[in-house]
């Protein structure tokens, strides 16, 4: 096999049964690896209307046929389930060294099924497969599970686990690979607590073979000089880190603040990534193959939130900054490093703090419940309710269930920005009309890395265009998602698009795999992924109502700021999204679009 | 005047994009674990990438009791001969640095070996911590750096 | 008098985070930022060859690509330029 190392590996949790299969080769074709094969597993598999903590469900960790190459940032593994916070199909998407290690292991695919009756770990050395106890692990931190775990393995094994809110299942817990590299969104960390799996470990000295090696050489030299050139993936990302998009998105009246009440944060400038840069970056640190290394080595000092980690990344400094209304960076930096250590989601973590600070300030949780006065801008508060959610104490066990079941068990489900229950990222849609559209449309609920439109409304790139306009929104949302979709499942780094697209990711594919992918058949591909995510969502008994956008982004126009006084228009787009997919007016993909797709 | 692999861990990001490139030119895939180079990866994101020195008095040439071990004078690397080398190990257990390994696959030692003038691991680097530089100049590029910080320090006193 | 807000790379060039300046359009601002900060704006920014693809302009919070007067676009007071290099994340 070339690119794909052609096995999976299959773990029964209940009986404590492992075994190995050879990859099907025409699956992988067609829906390429990690993304879009594990989810096409996923669906033959399991029924998608499951409850996605019970023993039925199953838990893929995924890499593509780049992973563990030299191709462009080929660093990545996803982690595929049927989500608990969203209840449609997840898919889950991290970088680091675990991905790669699992294909010199000797597999693409992990599947993990059933339950265990006490804590267990996966330690993989090549084809040598134990279940091991975990209960000394259970209770601990991601850095202090993965230390002890490397201990009595392998020093130069790679560690993916859950911490806390997974083993409490905290209903957007996430799995933390490599101590600060995360499967974050949708809930897969508590999919893995509710299986009892407190960490996969894996040590794997076999190598990835390619079918073409000149023309694979060729390929990822082009695309690594275009990495190169290009000034977001040679500059902005690497000096300023993702948190580079905190000023432009607040100059242009789209970084939400204060629940969303608006989109113009007024000291925007003490949570961005020039003062970052300034005064808390150390030092790039980069994942596997990666020519960018945007991941900055962090620490706070000195003062109350003292701490040494990585990150934020721009979608935790956004959900703990203006979403929250706080200014306090060192804050902000605590927030997140206690995320990645109880193993949950900033972005949903952040919001849904932001969704209580709402509902105090309309009178709805008091004082005594929260432990502390819930005002927007209170930095303590992000830190203390962090914690209280990922060991559900207090108010902190409301908080686990994500700000859509927290709202609604106020009877304000509205307050909640939210769509199929997961919260959305750092975008307004109604200064951004296309992400907006992205927003409702996403099949893992509102996610901004399923078809980045800010890339174009807002950095112009790959051309510019404008953040208002709809019409042709919905061709290009179709385009991107079905990019994204794509290359997700091939185990290279969305980030590599800013700098190259379609044709250099399918130049990199065919060398790898020796199978021929031209531009369409990989777009392509990446339709019939979309597709396939789509049937699982209706079939788990999603509809076209929830492709819908919290009723504050249509009917309450943005207060302060550039975009004072607009709304989205989401639903203006909505139908004619669905036509430009070929789905009928149900959102239903018609009988036509599935056989071209060959899903029928 | 030879060539050698000048390497500045201060610029490594810890990609491991040297272990990928080199094994794919040895071993004909990617494989970091039969690399001949290995990136050393710390705490708070500090990585050190390592290789073969090529010695001037090789401890692994040294112990080579069939001489399968010499050092080119010409390019100043530190060779192995595949057609003498009897998989014994013991340069293996005299390199100070780890620095030599045994393949499993050929049954024989295996070192860094410049690539025969090209080396990948240099053209792979996207952060040029790995540079192929010529032996007598190797440093030029760091005394420049840092007397151009010392530079501005002077200045910014004086000013 | 127009606000300019500079950033990331754009605020190591002119050495500052913001400034005020009077003009009536937005070129004649950026020919006067241009002329104050020197070779590195102009081939970031703007310069004798016109506007960089490497640069984006807002003027109060709106891409300078889609004022329909373009670089003409009359400035007025409590106007807010901000001048931002290529950047992206995520």
């Amino acid at each position: 096999m070339y690119g794909w190392v052609g096995k999976i590996l299959r773990v029964d949790l209940t009986s404590g049964k492992v075994s190995t299969e050879p990859l099907n080769t025409s699956l992988a074709r067609k829906f390429i690896g990690a993304r879009g094969l594990a989810e096409k597993i996923l669906r033959d598999e399991i029924a998608p209307d499951i409850d996605p903590l019970s023993a039925e469900n199953k838990l893929i960790f995924a890499t593509g046929p780049l992973t563990g190459t030299l191709a462009t940032s080929g660093s990545r593994y996803n982690v595929v389930t049927k989500g608990p916070l969203t209840g449609t199909v997840a898919a889950s998407n991290s970088g680091g060294f675990f991905g790669p290690e699992l294909k010199y292991a000797g597999y693409d695919l992990v599947i993990i099924e059933g339950k265990a009756n006490k804590p267990m770990y996966l330690w993989i050395y090549n084809d040598k497969v134990k279940l091991r106890c975990a209960e000394h692990l259970w209770g601990k931190l991601t850095d202090e599970a993965t230390d002890l775990l490397l201990e009595e393995t392998d020093p130069e094994a790679k560690v993916s686990c859950i911490g806390p809110g997974g083993e409490n299942l905290v209903l957007f817990a996430g799995i933390i690979n490599d101590k600060h590299r995360a499967a974050g969104r949708t809930g897969v960390g508590a999919v893995m607590g509710s299986k009892k799996l407190k960490a996969i470990v894996v040590r794997g000295t076999g190598g990835v073979k390619v079918a073409d090696k000149d023309a694979f050489r060729e390929a990822v030299l082009d695309a690594r000089a275009k990495l190169k050139a290009h000034p977001v993936t040679s500059g902005g990302l690497p000096t300023y880190g993702t948190n580079v998009l905190i000023n432009i998105l607040n100059e242009a009246g789209s970084l939400p603040t204060y629940n969303f009440r608006t989109g113009y944060f007024e000291t925007a400038d003490k949570i961005s990534g020039e003062t970052m840069a300034d005064t808390k970056y150390v030092r790039n640190k980069a994942c596997t193959a990666c020519t960018i290394a945007c991941g900055q080595v962090s620490a706070v000092k000195s003062g109350p939130y003292a701490v040494a980690g990585e990150g934020p990344e721009y979608e935790a400094t956004w959900a703990y900054g203006s979403q929250c209304g706080v200014d306090d960076v060192d804050a902000i930096i605590k927030a997140n490093n206690l995320c990645d250590q109880l193993g949950i989601d900033p972005i949903t973590m952040g919001s849904t703090i932001a969704c209580a600070m709402e509902l105090f300030e309309e009178g709805l949780i008091d004082r005594e419940a929260a432990g502390l006065a819930l005002n927007f801008g209170n930095a303590e508060a992000i830190v203390k309710l962090t914690e209280d959610a990922g060991y559900k104490r207090g108010l902190g066990a409301e908080l686990a269930e994500g700000s859509y079941r927290l709202a609604e068990r106020y009877g304000r489900p509205e307050l909640s920005m939210s769509v199929k229950k997961q919260e959305m990222p750092a975008y307004d849609p109604r200064g951004i009309q296309g992400i907006g559209l992205e927003y409702a449309t996403s099949n893992r609920g509102a996610c901004h890395v399923r078809g980045y439109l800010i890339s174009p409304e807002i950095l112009g790139i790959p051309e510019k265009l404008d953040p208002d306009s709809i019409d042709e929104k919905p061709g290009w949302l179709k385009t991107f998602q079905d990019l994204t979709a794509a290359l997700d499942s091939t185990g290279i780094c969305l980030f590599t698009t800013f700098a190259i697209g379609a044709p250099e990711i399918a130049a990199m594919l065919s060398a790898a795999t020796g199978v021929e992918y031209t531009v369409d058949d990989f777009m392509q591909a990446g339709d019939r992924i979309w597709n396939l995510e789509r049937l699982f969502n209706l079939e788990a008994g999603l509809t076209a109502a929830d492709d819908k956008l919290p009723p504050r982004m249509i009917e309450e126009p943005i207060a302060t700021g550039p975009n004072k006084g607009k709304v989205s228009k989401v639903p203006e787009m909505m139908s004619k999204y669905y036509q430009v997919r070929g789905w009928d007016d149900d959102g239903v993909p018609t009988g036509e679009k599935l056989a071209e797709l060959g899903l029928a | 005047m030879s060539n050698i692999l000048l390497i500045s861990p201060d610029r490594c990001r810890g990609c491991g994009s040297c272990e990928l490139a080199c094994s794919f030119k040895h071993e004909g895939e990617f494989r970091p674990a039969a690399a001949r180079i290995s990136v050393l990866r710390f705490k708070a994101g500090i990585s050190v990438p390592l290789t073969c020195l090529q010695c001037d008095e090789p401890y692994c040439m040294a112990v080579c009791k069939t001489g399968a071990i010499v050092k080119n004078e010409v390019s100043g690397v530190v060779e192995v001969d595949g057609d003498k080398c009897i998989g014994c190990r013991m340069c293996v257990m005299a390199c100070p640095f780890g620095n030599i390994n045994y393949s499993i696959a050929t049954k024989q030692a295996v070192k860094c070996d410049y690539c025969g003038g090209e080396p990948e691991c240099a053209l792979w680097c996207p952060e040029q911590a790995i540079e192929y530089v010529p032996q007598d100049t190797a440093t030029l590029g760091r005394k420049k750096d840092y007397s151009a910080r010392f530079a501005r320090l002077v200045e910014e006193v004086g000013s | 008098m127009a606000t300019v807000r500079f950033f990331a790379t754009i605020r190591q060039l002119t050495g500052q985070k913001e400034t005020s300046l009077r003009s009536d359009t937005v070129q004649e601002l950026l020919q006067a930022l241009a002329e104050k900060h020197g070779v590195g704006f102009q081939k970031a920014v703007y310069g004798p060859g016109g506007l960089s693809d490497e640069a984006i302009i807002l003027i109060n919070g709106r891409h300078l690509e889609h004022l329909p007067a373009g670089l003409k676009t009359k400035l007025e007071n409590e106007d807010v330029v901000a001048i931002f290099p290529l950047v992206g994340g995520g």
